[in-house]
């Protein structure tokens, strides 16, 4: 191998790896031992799977050296956001409640990715039960974003979008409810994809916001996210909101879009108040997609100014229930203070759930509670079909929708505060799960500290395929993404 | 301007059965009341002829639940491995009723 492994892309070392270039075992050691180096400085893992990643990999150099068929991802190291379940493994969930829990079966998205002989190197980071813009509510430690570890990598998915920023892994999964994989991409420099609502099984992934939430991959190239979908992009029966859909071709399609024949979406009135450094960035890209031949015009999606007041009601809501089952009784910690029932409930949750986690479920409760529902939730229920009729009014006149990933690049650690202006930051990521949209992060350039900025392009309903095909060609005409955070391009 | 008070505090504390440090209710004091006089902005957009969003999709609406089948569950052993407290091959809880 004349490059060095955390330079090439899944695919890339996939392609070594079945060629015979290089050993599983040997790739599996490479990265173990980048992650024992950078991670202390990162946080980007909460859990090493060393031992279990080295079985893997041997089990897979004895299936080529006895040449039996190889997986999709035979040979590609992965993170896997710790909220999703990898059997006899903890899931944490980034809390305390959980800090102890063994998972007792696979979620299906790890089941899918082993089963094609992927190499799981650990589980990654993240806001405690993925309620996060920042990473800074994981009740461990927080993430450090890899093009300065002075600023936060985004959240929920902190630490998968940091493993990838830094290449310590290839491919991680994420997930996201309001922007948790986009953002992260987006401010760690990397790609993240959020499918449609229903592409990917949420089984096994601890449930947030469940009419919100999707499972997707963050990876360094659209390709490797397209590779990752063809193999997670699975009706799945364990899941009701699984969509019953065949597997879709997202690789071998990837270069079949001409954007000369594509019309881009660009909301003016919603961006109106963009920062100069991030409308120069965004401005950009349009040049760059209108030099490639699409056509932008300006759409109105004027009702997404409401979209962080809608979610913050339905996730809240959604998640106080989901998170009334970590009781103290069947699973998770149980407060050793409790002397009578009652005191298990609550003790326990006092000392389980950090800050933000009781802020939500408390926001949650009341705005489901009796004389505040209609006021909030089903108010927020009826916004919510607006929102999707603007896009559905958008996708006659465009194929695809462009936005910036975030308003600004990342920020430093502990520099927000004030909780308006922290759930603001996903004021653009926000529209796409509130319409159940397949939305790519993809990398579009640097501010003037170094730092990257993300470009959004959200598609109809099911058309993830196009969707990473526009990404792909604009990947191709600015390569943003071969660009590796100067502190991990080394060793 | 929402009212969200000490007394409000309390009594979501009981039905979320959630106990707060006194840190964390002043924070929750400030926040809370912030945060819900921002989400009055929805108040702004006429909805009287809007149906509320019960599905994301429209291919989910006429989805109806399969029946219920017998499957792999787990075994007694594996859910007790993660029970905080067991005995004889069940979950122990303290007492449900306080005896004066």
């Amino acid at each position: 191998m004349t490059k060095k492994l955390h330079h090439l892309s899944a695919l890339e070392l996939n392609r070594a790896f079945i060629e015979g270039q290089i050993r599983a075992v040997d790739i599996a050691a490479y990265f173990l031992d980048r992650i024992q180096i950078h991670n202390p400085k990162l946080g980007a893992f909460l859990s090493i799977l060393a031992e279990r990643a080295l079985i893997q990999a041997e089990a897979i150099d004895l299936k080529r050296s006895q040449n039996k068929p190889l997986g999709r991802l035979a040979g590609v190291p992965i993170a896997i956001k710790d909220n999703m379940h990898i059997l006899n493994e903890i899931t944490t969930c980034g809390s305390k409640f959980l800090k102890n829990y063994r998972a007792p079966f696979d979620a299906t998205a790890v089941h899918l990715m082993e089963q094609e002989d992927a190499l799981i190197l650990g589980k990654t980071n993240l806001d405690e039960f993925a309620m996060g813009s920042s990473n800074e509510n994981s009740a461990f430690f927080p993430a450090h974003n890899p093009w300065n570890v002075k600023c936060v990598p985004g959240g929920s998915s902190g630490g998968s979008a940091a493993a990838i920023g830094a290449r310590l892994s290839l491919l991680a999964t994420g997930s996201d409810t309001g922007g948790s994989i986009r953002q992260p991409a987006g401010l760690c420099g990397v790609v993240g994809f959020k499918p449609t609502y229903g592409r990917v099984s949420r089984f096994g992934l601890v449930a947030f916001g469940s009419s919100l939430d999707q499972i997707g991959p963050i990876t360094t190239t659209v390709a490797d996210a397209a590779l990752a979908m063809e193999v997670i992009g699975r009706h799945c029966p364990q899941d009701s909101t699984s969509l019953t859909l065949p597997p879709e071709s997202y690789l071998d399609t990837l270069n079949n879009t001409n954007l000369s024949e594509i019309t881009f979406g660009v909301p003016w009135h919603f961006l109106e108040n963009l920062a100069p450094e991030s409308r120069t960035n965004f401005s950009n890209s349009l040049d760059v997609l209108k030099g490639l031949g699409a056509k932008i015009i300006d759409i109105d999606l004027d009702i997404c100014k409401y979209a962080i007041a809608i979610y913050y009601i339905l996730a809240t809501a959604e998640a106080s229930t989901n998170l009334a089952r970590f009781d103290g009784i069947r699973y998770g910690e149980r407060s050793s203070q409790a002397k009578i029932l009652d005191d298990v409930y609550e003790l326990s949750r006092e000392e389980g759930f950090g800050a933000e986690v009781k802020k939500r479920v408390m926001l949650g409760t009341y705005v489901l509670s009796s004389g505040y529902q209609d006021a909030y939730y089903k108010k927020a229920q009826k916004v919510r079909t607006l929102v999707i009729r603007s896009f559905e009014r958008a996708y006659d006149r465009c194929d695809a929708v462009l936005l910036p990933v975030s308003p600004s690049t990342a920020f430093p650690l502990h520099s927000i505060h004030d909780p308006i202006q922290m759930y603001m930051q996903d004021i653009f990521t926000i529209p796409a799960n509130l319409a159940g949209l397949p939305a790519i992060s993809v990398p579009s350039g640097f501010d003037n500290n170094g730092l990257p900025f993300g470009l959004q392009f959200i598609g109809p309903q099911m058309h993830d395929v196009p969707v990473m095909q526009y990404a792909h060609a604009y990947e191709m005409a600015t390569l943003y993404t071969r660009k590796i955070a100067p502190a991990f391009e080394g060793t | 301007m929402s009212n969200f008070d000490e007394h409000t505090l309390a009594n979501l504390e009981k039905l979320c059965r959630i106990r707060c440090t006194p840190e964390e209710k002043k924070e929750l004091l400030l926040s809370m009341g912030k945060i819900l006089d921002y989400m009055h902005q929805l108040n702004e957009i006429d909805t009287s002829n809007v149906s509320a969003c019960n599905y994301v999709l429209q291919e989910m609406a006429g989805t109806e639940l399969r029946e219920d089948e017998i499957g792999d569950v787990l075994s007694r052993e594996q859910f007790l491995a993660n029970a905080p407290d067991q005995i004889g091959g069940m979950i122990r809880v303290p007492p449900v009723i306080k005896i004066p």
